[in-house]
């Protein structure tokens, strides 16, 4: 005969539940711990850091732990928010400037092109050849 | 009674506009007035990414550089044009520092913590602080770093890196789940 080990059928020990460790009846079911995953931040330390929650009450000492943890980190940030650029480095940007003011991006058909007499002569001379093989083309026509 | 009125976004890009127009017609000084009212956020960007506050001065005068030299090219707001100019050379110098650094541990650090001075100044925290933040990708330092260090909004975050909301939450509870693990033992 096999033993039923899936109790919870209600077929074994009907009715046996868990006995109860005495600091869990001791604590009401709201402050119960519930464990947080590996190193998981929890949901509710996540929504108090995007501002969307008051600061969470600690329910356990791990929780605790890890609110301190980040009320530590938020001081941190804190102060690192109201640094500011060394002064130096402002006058240093403008000394590295080149003299020069920036240059205004044109369309390629707005810009100016420069040809020197010599590439304008071949291109004439190409646009003669050019002209003169499709004249003799439509002649043999 | 005169009251101040903050300026609008959209007077900014005006005012911004105007600054520009004025540097491109050669006042070259006019540029220190955008360089005056932006340079802290994107010091805090860059010295949040890089933990080196030589290499964020190098990176921001670098970025004002190629601001100053493509300013005709700017279209829309100049400072969400000059933050991506700044993220980019934070993660062109986070791609070549990963290179020379491939096992990343706590003797092996950037050169901006090496001096005796700013090790003093610093809290056991912070310098913890800072060797966790190296150790997570860059996607998540920078959500990390823009929610937590420059204090901005996911919307305002979304609107700089052109990405959603969503993601960008995703980014920042996998990056402070990063740093929970890390630091929790000596500090929670």
């Amino acid at each position: 005969m096999l033993d039923n080990l899936n109790a919870r059928d209600g077929s074994g020990d009907a009715g046996r539940e868990r006995p109860r460790r005495a600091s869990e009846q001791a604590q009401p079911l709201s402050d119960r711990e519930v464990p947080l995953g590996g190193t998981a931040t929890s949901e509710m330390i996540n929504r108090w850091l995007d501002g969307e929650a008051p600061e969470p009450v600690a329910v356990s000492a791990e929780s605790a732990r890890q609110v301190d943890l980040w009320r530590r980190i938020e001081e941190e940030s804190e102060r690192r928010r109201h640094m500011v650029t060394p002064a130096h480095v402002k006058a240093q940007i403008m000394a590295a400037l080149p003299a020069d003011a920036p240059q205004i991006a044109l369309p390629w058909w707005k810009k100016s092109i420069q040809v020197s007499p010599v590439v304008a002569l071949a291109a004439a001379a190409g646009l003669v050849a050019l002209g003169a093989a499709i004249g003799n083309s439509m002649r043999l026509r | 009674m005169k009251t101040t009125v903050p300026a609008s976004p959209t007077d900014q890009l005006e005012v911004d506009q105007d600054i520009i127009s004025r540097v491109l017609a050669g006042n070259r000084d006019a540029f220190s007035v955008l360089i005056n009212r932006y340079s802290d956020p994107l010091y805090r960007h860059a010295l949040g990414m890089t933990g080196s506050p030589d290499v964020a001065e190098d990176i921001l005068q670098m970025s004002f550089i190629k601001a100053y030299q493509h300013l005709a090219e700017v279209r829309g707001r100049f400072d969400a044009w000059v933050f991506r100019i700044v993220a980019n050379g934070c993660k062109d110098w986070l791609k070549n520092i990963r290179r020379t650094h491939l096992s990343y541990d706590e003797d092996d650090q950037p050169s901006g913590y090496s001096t005796p001075d700013e090790e003093l100044d610093r809290t056991e925290l912070r310098s913890d602080l800072d060797k966790a933040l190296m150790t997570l990708a860059p996607s998540l330092r920078e959500a990390f770093v823009m929610k937590h260090v420059e204090g901005r909004s996911y919307e305002e975050m979304a609107d700089l890196l052109g990405t959603t909301v969503g993601a960008l939450k995703m980014r920042v509870h996998r990056a402070r789940e990063a740093l929970q693990a890390l630091l929790e033992e000596k500090y929670a």
